[in-house]
């Protein structure tokens, strides 16, 4: 990001949003909207005394709730650009009017209770969405007890939990302040579930299987157990980390489990979780008590997949995420020409995946800058000038708004770059000016003829 | 011999004759009575299209889109 951000030709806006896009691929115009920060990025040095001072706190969304931020703040430590923002829900300015420490404290006077939204109009050539996914929230699925049973925490919250400058500082820990000795890591929580997504998340594996690893070199003696439906460890290298894991004595249980419940049956299982699972390889149900249990939860589209979608003309598959031009043959390309997407928007997806689908859009939009032109569908429509009476039928009906009227002339134009070649304005033409390239009434017509032989 | 009845089918590109394809590809069978006519979109299919399928013998007409 920083390397983003030092780019000379990459102009970077963060805490924006896009709010309109009109124009076709090579002329695209687009309406930006910047919230306002409340702090003047071009005067701020970053030097976080704000954030120190600012006596205002509130839960870390970061952190998802583990720890606590400022009213003050930069989501995270290597958040680019390093300027932090305001919440105004927080911050006792904006609340009551009172305070302004951080404006009296600020030695490069960046701090601007006045700012206010502004919107930026670029003119871009094409566009690549990235928008990431959303983790699954588990709390409506009452048997794994999320949100009820103190102990029990997402795959996510445990990654906070780990990072050394996370909000317990690397250690892994209980909620009251202990540490774990048997930990339960559960699979599939929401992926491969006919009652929540059909898909497979494709990641959880592989980071259920990375905090084994991470609770066996932090915890030595913990017991951990990987209950599963089956491991997907597909990528390179990854099943050699799997039996690794099995050499460093982690135990894995084939089973999805149940139900996670705290009513012991025996005195082992008194003061623990307990989670049940059938396991399917020794044909038994098996109670297994535990100090912590890690929900792998599932990937799935952003809570605005829908608005984003639409803003900009991409459809969406069964799953929810965005839809590529074609599976195979163009994973990056959208049906809107000069609108790609990579990432997670499109479908669960793993880093090195990531990497490979940002990088073949990137590729494609640098090869489309060099080129210069843009290569349209032959297949589109084309207006006979002298045979054009002037009615605009066809400017009404067209899907793609790819026809407009000349005054002038007193016909109607095409738009070669957005017409789509669906013919509806050819069917359409009372006068017959319109002729649909490749599906030209004759064309069809035969084709009528010989299907009928 | 009973009767056979012959349709043309128009099937819009994006999504019929994409369907049409798709069960090409799943291994499955469908009717053969149907003769497949793609179009870009159903929009495309012009009221006299119709008309010169029944003119040609045609049983039934099918827009698909």
């Amino acid at each position: 990001m920083a390397s983003v951000r030092s780019h000379e030709n990459i102009e970077l806006m963060t805490y924006s949003e896009v709010v309109e896009i009109s124009g076709y691929v090579g002329n695209f115009k687009v309406k930006i909207r910047k919230k306002p920060r409340y702090v003047d990025a071009s005067k701020c040095t970053g030097c976080g005394t704000c954030q120190d001072k600012c006596p205002a706190r509130t839960a870390s969304e970061f952190d998802l709730g583990l720890g606590q931020r400022k009213a003050i703040y930069t989501p995270f430590p290597q958040a680019v650009p390093n300027v932090p923002v305001i919440d105004t829900e927080t911050c006792i300015h904006f609340t009551s009017g009172k305070c302004g420490a951080c404006q009296k404290l600020c030695e490069a006077k960046a701090i601007d209770f006045e700012q206010r939204e502004e919107v930026a109009e670029v003119e871009v050539g094409s566009i690549i969405v990235t928008t990431g996914f959303d983790s699954l929230d588990p709390s409506d699925m009452t048997q794994f007890g999320y949100g009820r049973y103190d102990n029990v925490i997402t795959g996510i919250q445990f990654e906070r939990m780990s990072n050394a400058s996370g909000p317990t500082g690397g250690r892994i820990m209980l909620k009251d302040g202990s540490i774990p000795h048997r930990i339960a890591i559960l699979h599939c929580i929401g992926s491969r579930d006919v009652n929540y997504h059909e898909y497979c998340s494709r990641v959880c594996c592989m980071y259920s299987l990375k905090f084994s690893h991470l609770l066996r070199e932090k915890i030595p003696d913990a017991e951990i157990y990987q209950l599963y439906i089956d491991l997907r460890c597909f990528g390179k290298g990854y099943e050699e980390f799997y039996n690794r894991l099995q050499e460093e004595g982690v135990n894995f249980v084939r089973g999805k489990a149940g139900e996670i419940t705290d009513i012991a049956e025996s005195p082992e299982e008194e003061g623990k979780l307990i989670v049940i699972a059938e396991d399917t390889l020794v044909r038994r149900k098996r109670r297994t008590p535990v100090d912590m249990v890690v929900l792998s939860t599932a990937l799935e589209p952003r809570a605005d997949a829908d608005e984003v979608a639409r803003l900009f003309s991409i459809s969406r598959s069964k799953d929810g995420f965005f839809l590529e031009k074609h599976p195979k043959l163009d994973p990056v390309a959208t049906t809107t020409d000069g609108i790609f997407v990579a990432g997670c928007c499109q479908g669960p997806k793993d880093i090195p995946d990531t990497v490979a689908q940002a990088s073949a859009a990137a590729a494609r939009v640098i090869a489309m800058i060099d080129k210069g032109v843009v290569a349209i569908e032959s297949a589109i429509s084309v207006i006979d000038e002298d045979l054009c009476c002037g009615c605009k039928t066809c400017v009404s009906i067209c899907p793609y708004t790819a026809i407009s009227f000349d005054e002038e002339k007193q016909v109607s134009v095409i738009n070669e770059a957005l017409c789509k070649g669906c013919g509806t304005c050819a069917a359409t033409c009372p006068s017959g000016a319109i002729t649909s390239r490749h599906f030209t009434t004759e064309q069809i017509v035969a084709q009528i003829e010989g299907a009928m032989v | 011999m009973s009767f056979e009845p012959k349709i043309v089918g128009f099937l819009c590109n994006w999504c019929a004759y994409a369907g049409a394809d798709l069960a090409g590809t799943s291994r499955k069978k469908y009717a053969p009575n149907v003769r497949v006519v793609r179009v870009m979109c159903s929009g495309r299919v012009e009221p006299g299209f119709i008309l010169k399928a029944f003119q040609q013998g045609a049983d039934g007409v099918l827009v698909c889109g």
